[in-house]
């Protein structure tokens, strides 16, 4: 069971934050504070681009092993987006709060230490892109993201957009895939056992998800459309999302 | 969405070639919100409403942010934060490096005279230096003229209002009631509110309010805030005004 809602955010949630998203999909709640360009600790300045500080706390307790990995890989991804280099010897901090993630019915829901989550991934992605943003973090590109598993149910192969915790447990590999606007991979994490015919299912399922331009009217389109029903389109989310802030903001104009 | 003059652009976007101005004799100006990446591509950065001015041959991006980044030739409300053999520490936006502020920037200083300012202490000045590689450097008076032009220390009584840096923009326009749409001002100072007060904008997202009578400093700093984060339109501006007016008597 795939959780099919779309994808919900506000954004400017924080008052005190220069940049704030709150993002909800598939199961999850994500609460994203930005701050930046400010002044860098000594032993993060560089010379030459900003740094940029990604902090992932979970719904419970603190963060362990499994944040720290996640941090890492998202820091790498985002450095990509974020344009650092007019930005030296500063920092850019991206603080992300999971507030609710779905509960898995067949597992014990207690937490190993070590045991990566994939699913969360998309959701911590596309919070941390909103809410740079809404604090106005001059940026390459847009970036959408997605997960994908490739699940085998009675003997018959399917790719699953956004796996439940349980279609995750059952899954022989799940990946994590992110785009730029310009349509470029920017991060690919697998898991799993899996031939590069599979992964290539993936990445063209996830392509479609996160690269799927806003629909046009024509019928040829339309039927298109739904045909990529299987997930959300995500750029168009990003889009209208980011076209209803613009026009609050200048309201006045 | 490419259709329209004003196009709502996400970073990275393409900018329609239509809509740049191509102007015979004058160079290209780019605004805040744009990147040129030779040899002809020209991009956004933020997310905002392009705007194109083609008699000035001219183009920005419009947005609302809360974090400063200093700008050639702004105006900017400073703290002191402390003062230095030559410089005076002045800090323009919460953690950030400061800005250096010069003993002799200001009007008629010299060695022997000049203001003693103390840390916490409020100036109103322009950005001269802003540099990726080099922290700020603001100054209190023209160089080419060695007037003060209204910079200078703020004193005798006032607070600083933090707000929004699109609406201190909006403050700063020559025609702020027109363009801007923002009307608190005149309608505090003028008819309705009979309030003398002395207002400083600093394009860093901050308000000074100066005034003899501390109520007033209040309820001018708690309409611009309002107007700000409520983002109310020119009617509901008339309507705080009359309400503030009403609960000061």
């Amino acid at each position: 069971m795939t959780a099919t809602s779309e994808p919900e955010a506000a954004l400017g949630v924080l008052p005190r934050a220069d940049g704030s998203a709150k993002y909800s999909h598939a199961g999850y709640t994500v609460t994203a504070a930005v701050n930046g360009p400010i002044e860098a600790q000594r032993k993060d300045e560089n010379p030459y681009e900003a740094h940029v500080d990604v902090i992932v706390r979970p719904a419970a307790g603190v963060g362990g092993t499994r944040e720290r990995h996640l941090e890492s890989i998202l820091q790498s991804s985002l450095s990509h987006i974020i344009l650092i280099k007019n930005f030296p010897r500063s920092l850019i901090q991206i603080v992300l709060q999971v507030e609710d993630s779905p509960e898995n019915d067949y597992v014990n829901t207690k937490l190993v230490q070590g045991n990566l989550n994939f699913a969360i991934m998309p959701a911590l992605f596309q919070t941390a892109v909103l809410a740079l943003l809404s604090a106005g973090v001059p940026m390459r590109a847009t970036a959408t993201a997605t997960a994908v598993a490739v699940v085998f149910h009675d003997g018959v192969k399917r790719t699953v957009v956004d796996p439940s915790p349980r279609e995750i447990e059952i899954a022989r590999s799940v990946h994590v895939l992110a785009f730029t606007s310009h349509d470029e991979l920017l991060l690919a994490e697998s898991e799993g056992d899996f031939i590069v015919k599979e992964w290539d299912e993936v990445y063209e399922t996830a392509k479609k998800i996160c690269c799927h331009s806003a629909p046009a009217d024509d019928g040829m389109q339309m039927a298109l459309d739904e045909e990529a029903a299987a997930g959300p389109d995500m750029r168009h989310f990003l889009r209208s999302t980011m076209e209803s802030k613009v026009a609050a903001d200048l309201y006045w104009k | 969405m490419a259709s329209t003059t004003r196009p709502t652009l996400l970073p990275g976007d393409e900018i329609p070639s239509s809509l740049i101005p191509s102007h015979p004799t004058k160079p290209l100006r780019l605004g805040p919100g744009l990147r040129h990446l030779p040899p002809s591509q020209i991009l956004p950065t933020v997310s905002g409403q392009l705007i194109t001015l083609p008699q000035k041959s001219s183009m920005w991006i419009e947005y609302n942010s809360s974090r400063y980044i200093p700008t050639q030739s702004d105006l900017v409300i400073g703290t002191i934060l402390r003062s230095g053999p030559d410089f005076y520490y002045v800090l323009l936006s919460p953690f950030t490096p400061p800005a250096t502020l010069p003993h002799l920037a200001f009007e008629g200083a010299t060695k022997k005279t000049r203001p003693q300012l103390n840390p916490g202490s409020l100036v109103y000045a322009r950005v001269t230096l802003a540099n990726k590689h080099m922290d700020p450097e603001v100054e209190c008076v023209s160089a080419t003229t060695g007037k003060a032009d209204g910079l200078g220390p703020l004193t005798n009584g006032g607070m600083v209002f933090d707000v929004s840096l699109g609406f201190a923009r909006r403050l700063l326009m020559a025609k702020s009631k027109e363009e801007g749409k923002i009307e608190v001002l005149e309608l505090l100072g003028g008819e309705e509110g009979k309030l003398s007060f002395e207002t400083a904008v600093g394009r860093n997202g901050k308000v000074w309010i100066g005034s003899e009578d501390i109520k007033t400093v209040v309820i001018v700093g708690r309409a611009l805030k309002e107007t700000d984060e409520k983002k109310l339109g020119v009617e509901a501006q008339r309507k705080l005004v009359r309400k503030l007016i009403k609960e000061m008597k």
